[in-house]
C-alpha cells in the first residue's frame, strides 16, 4: 500500500511549488506530498477517479493546500465540489493564493475553507508562511481520524 | 422674467397708475367746473326771479290800486313775500364773487325803493280811494325809472355772471381737452411699453429657449463622455490590479530561488558571489513592495466609501500606538490635539494617518528631539487638519511632485520608501471630497494640511482621472 498522502498540493506554477515542497520538507514538516497542476487532477485525486482509480476514499490527505487561480477548473469550484461531498467534505483545506482579493476571501469562507493566506512575495515572509501553515496543520492540528471517512464512505455512491 | 423686463413692465405700470390718478382727478374737477357753471345759473336765475317778481307785486298793487280788489292785494303781497325772500337768498349766491356782493349790496337799496313806492301806492288807494289809485297808476313814471334802474344793475349783473359762466366753461373745457390728451397720451406710452416688454420678453424666451438647446446638448456630451470615462477607469482599474498581481509571482520565484541557491550553494561562493545574490533578491523584494502599494492604491480607487462620524482624536492616537515600534529608542515628542469628529471612511481615514504619520516619522530621523504635531485650524471658515513634523522637510519648488507616484524628493539612501505613501493619501482624501497640500522649508520641518468635503457617492457617476494621471506618472519615473 503506498504511504498515506499527506498533502494534497494543487497549484498550476511549478516553481512556487517546488519552493513550497523545499520549505516543507527542510522543516521536514511533510514526507508525502501529492502535486496537481490544476482543478481537474485535484478532483480526480480526491475522488479516487481518472488516474487516480486506485485510490480509496478512506486515507485522504490531511491537508488540501489549494491555489485559486487554475486551470480547468478553479480553485473555489473544487472547494465546493469537496464540501459539496460526504466523502470529501472533512477535509482540512487551506487556501494559499497569490490574491487578497475580498471576494474571493469571502467566498472561500462561505464555501467553507479551514483557512485563507495569501503567498508572501519576500522570501524571508513566504518561508515562514509556509512553515507555520506546515507546523499548524501537520503537527498540532488533529486531522480528522479515520472514522470520519468510514462513516460515510456506506452512504457514498 | 430678467431685470429688463422686470424694469419694463415697472414703468408701465406705473404709467398706468399716474393716468389712473389724473383720471380720478379729471373727474373730480369736471364735477367742481360744472358746480360752478349750475351756480352762476343759479345766480342768474335768481336775478331774474327778483324782476319777476318784483313784476308779480307791481301787478298786484296796479289791479288793487284799479280795482281795489283783495285779490290783487293777495298778489301783491305773496309778489313781495317772495321779492324780500329772493333778496335774503341773493347775497349768499353771490359770496364767491365780491364784485357781484359789491353789485348785490347797490341792488338791495334799489330793490328795497321800488318796494316803498309800491307800499305807497297801495297806501295810497287803501286811503284815498279808487280815483287817488287810478291816478296814481297814470302817474308812474317814478316807478318806471325805479324799475329801470333796477333792470340796469340786474343787466349788469347778468353781464357778469354771463362773462363769469363763459370762462368757468372754457376753463372746464380746457381741464377735459388737457385730461382727455393726458389720458390717450398716457394710454399710448402705457401700451407701447407693454408692447416694447412683450418684444423683449419674446427675445429673452427665444434666447433662453437656445440657450437651454445648447445645455442640453451639453449635458448629453458630458453624459456620454462620463460614461466613457467609468468604463475607461473600470478598465484601467482591472488593468492594474491584474498586471500587479500577475508580476507577484514571478518575483516571488526571483527572490525565492536567488535565496535557495545562497542558502544551498552559500557556502560554495565567494563574498562577491553571495552578495550579487542577495542583489538579486532584494531587488525582487522591493519591487514586491511597490507591487503591493500599487495594489492597494488601486484597491483605494475601486472602493466605496463607508461613512461613519469618527473621532479623529482617537483614530490619531491609536495610529500613533501602532507606530511604537517603529518609535522606540527615539525621542519623539507627540502634539494631539483640537481634532473634532468628522464624517468620513474610519479605516481609509487611519491608512491617511499612518501615511503621513509614519513619514512624519521617518523624515525627523535625524533630529535628536523630534516634535510631531497633528491638530484643526480654521482657513477661510473651513476645517483644515494638519500633521506637521520637525524634520528635513522639502524644497518647496518641487511641493508639485509630492503626490505623484513613485514621485521621491530625497535620494533612497537617505530615506527609505516607495513614493506611494502620499499618493495613497490623497486619493483617500479627494474620495472624501477634500484637498490636500504640503508647505515646508528644508531642515525645519514639513506640514501637511488637509480638508474633507462632502464626499463623493460612489454610484460610478463620478469619473475619476487620478489613477490614469497616477498610472501614467509611474511610467515617466
Amino acid at each position: 500500500m503506498p504511504d498515506r498522502i499527506e498533502i494534497l498540493l494543487v497549484d498550476d506554477s511549478p516553481e512556487d511549488v517546488e519552493l513550497t515542497i523545499r520549505e516543507l520538507r527542510r522543516h521536514k514538516l511533510a514526507n508525502h506530498i501529492q502535486v496537481a497542476e490544476d482543478g481537474a487532477e485535484a478532483l480526480d485525486f480526491l475522488f479516487c477517479r481518472g488516474s487516480h482509480q486506485c485510490r480509496s476514499f478512506d486515507h485522504p490527505p490531511k491537508l488540501v493546500l489549494l491555489d485559486l487561480k487554475l486551470p480547468k477548473v478553479d480553485g473555489l469550484e473544487v472547494l465546493r465540489a469537496m464540501r459539496a461531498d460526504e466523502r470529501t467534505k472533512a477535509i482540512p483545506v487551506v487556501i494559499l493564493t497569490s490574491s487578497k482579493e475580498q471576494k474571493d476571501v469571502v467566498e472561500g469562507y462561505h464555501l467553507g475553507v479551514n483557512a485563507y493566506a495569501q503567498k508572501p512575495v519576500d522570501f524571508d515572509q513566504f518561508s515562514k508562511t509556509i512553515r507555520e501553515i506546515g507546523m499548524f496543520w501537520m503537527v498540532i492540528n488533529q486531522a480528522p481520524p479515520a472514522e470520519t471517512f468510514l462513516a460515510s464512505k456506506a452512504q457514498g455512491a | 422674467m430678467t431685470s429688463s423686463s422686470k424694469a419694463i413692465a415697472a414703468c408701465a405700470l406705473i404709467i398706468l397708475l399716474c393716468i389712473g390718478t389724473l383720471s380720478f382727478w379729471g373727474t373730480v374737477q369736471d364735477a367742481k367746473d360744472r358746480e360752478w357753471v349750475t351756480h352762476t345759473l343759479l345766480v342768474v336765475e335768481k336775478l331774474q326771479a327778483v324782476r319777476i317778481d318784483i313784476t308779480q307785486a307791481e301787478t298786484g298793487q296796479r289791479g288793487y290800486m284799479l280795482t281795489g280788489q283783495d285779490r290783487y292785494l293777495e298778489l301783491y303781497g305773496a309778489g313781495l313775500n317772495q321779492v324780500r325772500q329772493d333778496m335774503k337768498e341773493l347775497p349768499d349766491l353771490t359770496l364767491d364773487n365780491p364784485g357781484e356782493q359789491e353789485a348785490t349790496r347797490r341792488l338791495e337799496p334799489l330793490v328795497a325803493a321800488r318796494l316803498a313806492e309800491l307800499a305807497d301806492g297801495i297806501e295810497v288807494r287803501k286811503r284815498s280811494g279808487l280815483l287817488a289809485g287810478v291816478e296814481a297808476v297814470a302817474k308812474g313814471n317814478i316807478g318806471e325809472r325805479s324799475m329801470h334802474q333796477i333792470a340796469i344793475q340786474i343787466g349788469e349783473m347778468r353781464q357778469t355772471e354771463a362773462q363769469l359762466l363763459g370762462k368757468r366753461l372754457e376753463t372746464a373745457a380746457a381741464s377735459t381737452r388737457k385730461m382727455k390728451a393726458v389720458i390717450v397720451c398716457g394710454n399710448a406710452l402705457a401700451v407701447l411699453i407693454l408692447l416694447a416688454a412683450g418684444f423683449v420678453i419674446h427675445w429673452e424666451t427665444g434666447r433662453r429657449g437656445l440657450a437651454e438647446q445648447d445645455l442640453k446638448q451639453a449635458n448629453e456630451r458630458l453624459e456620454r463622455r462620463t460614461a466613457e470615462l467609468s468604463e475607461t477607469n473600470i478598465e484601467l482599474e482591472s488593468f492594474a490590479y491584474s498586471v500587479a498581481h500577475d508580476l507577484r509571482a514571478p518575483l516571488r520565484h526571483i527572490a525565492g530561488y536567488s535565496n535557495v541557491v545562497l542558502q544551498d550553494y552559500g557556502p560554495k561562493l565567494d563574498g562577491e558571489g553571495r552578495r550579487y545574490l542577495e542583489k538579486i533578491g532584494d531587488g525582487a523584494q522591493k519591487m514586491g513592495r511597490l507591487v503591493d502599494e500599487l495594489l492597494n492604491l488601486s484597491r483605494i480607487g475601486r472602493q466605496e466609501l463607508s461613512l461613519h462620524d469618527t473621532s479623529l482624536d482617537k483614530l490619531v492616537r491609536h495610529v500613533v500606538e501602532d507606530l511604537a515600534p517603529e518609535c522606540s529608542g527615539r525621542e519623539i515628542e507627540w502634539r494631539i490635539g483640537g481634532l473634532s469628529s468628522a464624517e468620513c471612511d474610519p479605516v481609509l481615514m487611519k491608512q491617511v494617518f499612518v501615511n503621513l504619520l509614519s513619514n512624519a516619522v521617518k523624515y525627523t530621523r535625524k533630529r535628536e528631539r523630534a516634535v510631531i504635531e497633528v491638530g484643526e485650524t480654521m482657513q477661510n471658515g473651513v476645517p483644515v487638519i494638519f500633521a506637521r513634523d520637525n524634520g528635513v522637510g522639502f524644497e518647496m519648488q518641487y511641493a508639485g511632485k509630492l503626490f505623484g507616484v513613485f514621485q521621491r524628493l530625497h535620494k533612497a539612501p537617505d530615506f527609505e520608501g516607495t513614493g506611494v505613501g502620499l499618493a495613497i493619501v490623497q486619493r483617500i482624501i479627494r474620495k472624501h471630497g477634500g484637498r490636500i497640500w504640503a508647505e515646508a522649508e528644508i531642515n525645519k520641518g514639513a506640514t501637511f494640511f488637509f480638508t474633507l468635503g462632502s464626499p463623493e457617492n460612489n454610484t460610478g457617476t463620478k469619473p475619476e482621472l487620478a489613477i490614469r494621471n497616477e498610472v501614467m506618472h509611474a511610467g515617466q519615473n
